[in-house]
């Protein structure tokens, strides 16, 4: 199957709690959240973010609206107030999702973005 | 069908009054809320106070804020609830009530909210056999810290807020409750719901409402994937909300602004740091944001509904600040040609000068960011090629005990120690403190919340 990039997919936004950082990720519709929802596993971004993320991987489902939240434990150098990232609270986080490799079915026509 | 209109007055510190203004001036709504505080925040006002007792909250706010909107606000009855009393909330009540003599707002009365600081119950808790968990690492208990904690401030709910607006309070002052709060307290007033059955799933959508709009901007096109679409962004409007009786809600903005408000900025707020989206724990209840619907009405307004919650936890987030050393940094920016193999040697230079003072690697807490290269994604994305590199900016922060040891580190990889050709640097900053967390939680029957209501003398 040919691979894209999941910012043909989908739109990404991160926050911060402590020393984890989540990353939503919005599908731009109901096609693309389905081939998501299947291929972004707790271990497929434990692998894509490296040493970014140190801690586990959760992956939580928003079939209501098209969203995946994902959660990275110990991926912020101890969280805001001590790290030493220059992006203290992982506003950046969202951006590295979108460069993750996701397949898709052989001649799917994809949602343009919104 | 009832409803009750909020708007968000800020989602941060410090925070622009005039954005502010520009909600009371063409906003028609019932309450504002004001979002003050970050994690940092607490921690930092705590010490601001340490300093001087008449201090402690977010004092651009307080002052300047209040001395612009407190007039059209109060004259238009619209009501007002902030969390910038921080660490001394009767200190912020005395600043308030006296900007309102000074502004002839006789009839003003100020509510504060008290009970979020439980810095004095750690210690009780403790012996009555509670651990204080960190929910972060899992460490077991605060032995490690104790002695160098700061500050210990409970995520209190509406229960005060919603005491004061019953006394009639025009302004309500807090500390750390949780942001939406802010909110769902004058939904619950107005709508005289109460914590418990059958009002869960309404208080679920109202925490929800408060979690897109408390982030001010955010929900209205700031910080979004689509800004190259946003309209006006330097004239970016604030959000409101239209809350009905049925716990259903419009997200919409101050007309006539810049930004926009649409299915997806209405999204990217409701998944921005919320975890499980099933359990999003909050003082007040639980919501789960996996059964609501969006409807984008067009003309900035989206319509929500279906929000389900569940009852609020028996438990509160604590957040206890300690002091935790000092961090250093420096920044200096390297030029063509070669520029990474310039920022490569620089790094080189640096380990090996830290070498020859004694000190091993492993043992130090340092940082290096290849500005340009690997700062941000690290390595996720591939390094460009040299030749296409017009700078790289070299960033090294450390951490230590000591803000000398710090400073002393950095100052290793710094110019002026052999290296390459063309460096451009510029005034060192300061090392600073450093107030690190440990989120733990706290038995909510520990958090003895209670308000007074303060008029004008």
């Amino acid at each position: 199957m040919p691979k894209v990039l999941l910012r043909e997919l989908a739109y990404t936004r991160s926050g911060d709690k402590g020393d984890i950082s989540n990353v939503g990720i919005l599908a731009f519709d109901k096609a693309n959240f389905e081939i998501l929802r299947r291929q972004v596993t707790p271990q497929k971004v434990k692998e894509h973010y490296r040493d970014l993320v140190k801690g586990e991987v959760e992956v939580y489902e928003m079939p209501n609206i098209n969203a995946l939240q994902v959660v990275m434990h110990n991926a912020l150098g101890g969280g805001a107030t001590k790290t030493l990232r220059w992006d203290e609270t992982g506003k950046s986080m969202c951006l590295a999702m979108l460069y993750m490799e996701i397949e898709v079915p052989d001649g799917s026509k994809l949602a343009e973005p919104p | 069908m009832r409803k009750i209109r909020l708007g968000a007055g800020s989602g941060w510190a410090p925070s622009d009054p005039m954005l502010a203004l520009e909600l009371v001036e063409k906003g028609q709504v019932d309450y504002l809320g004001f979002d003050q505080l970050a994690e940092l925040t607490m921690a930092v006002l705590q010490i601001t106070k340490a300093r001087d007792p008449k201090r402690g909250y977010v004092w651009q706010h307080i002052i300047d804020g209040m001395k612009l909107i407190l007039p059209p606000a109060h004259k238009k009855g619209m009501r007002i609830i902030t969390n910038g009393g921080g660490v001394n909330c009767e200190e912020a009540a005395n600043q308030v009530l006296s900007i309102a003599k000074e502004k002839g707002l006789t009839d003003l009365k100020v509510g504060i909210v008290r009970g979020d600081d439980v810095l004095n119950k750690l210690e009780d808790c403790r012996k009555k056999g509670w651990k204080f968990n960190n929910l972060d690492t899992g460490e077991e208990d605060i032995d490690r810290i104790r002695d160098r904690i700061v500050s210990a401030h409970a995520y209190i709910g509406s229960d005060g807020i919603i005491g004061a607006l019953g006394e009639g309070a025009n302004v309500v002052i807090t500390g750390r409750v949780s942001d939406n709060a802010l909110f769902v307290a004058p939904i619950m007033h107005e709508f005289g719901w109460k914590f418990e059955e059958p009002y869960w799933d309404l208080i679920g959508a109202a925490v929800t409402v408060g979690h897109i709009i408390e982030c001010a901007s955010w929900c209205c096109g700031q910080n979004s994937v689509l800004w190259e679409k946003v309209p006006k962004p330097w004239a970016i409007g604030y959000p409101m909300a239209e809350f009905y009786e049925d716990g259903t809600a419009i997200i919409t903005k101050v007309p006539g602004t810049g930004g926009m408000v649409n299915e997806w900025t209405v999204k990217e707020q409701l998944v921005y740091e919320v975890h499980d989206p099933r359990n999003y724990v909050m003082p007040d209840g639980i919501a789960d944001m996996t059964t609501l619907t969006l409807e984008d009405l067009g003309d900035d307004r989206v319509r929500v509904a279906n929000m389900t919650g569940k009852p609020r936890p028996d438990t509160l987030k604590v957040q206890i600040g300690y002091s935790d050393g000092f961090i250093a940094e420096n920044l200096t920016i390297i030029g063509a040609p070669k520029a990474l193999s310039k920022a490569k040697r620089m790094e080189e230079v640096g380990w090996e000068r830290l070498k020859q003072m004694g000190l091993k690697r492993e043992n130090l807490e340092v940082r290096i960011d290849y500005i340009g290269i690997n700062s941000l994604l690290g390595p996720v994305v591939p390094i460009p090629d040299e030749d296409s590199i017009n700078e790289i900016g070299f960033r090294v922060a450390a951490k230590a005990k000591t803000a000398a040891e710090a400073q002393m580190i950095v100052s290793a990889f710094a110019v002026l120690t052999g290296t390459p050709v063309g460096v451009g640097f510029s005034a060192p900053r300061q090392p600073r403190p450093v107030i690190a967390l440990w989120p733990t939680l706290i038995p909510r029957e520990e958090v003895l919340i209670d308000f007074v209501v303060r008029e004008v003398s």
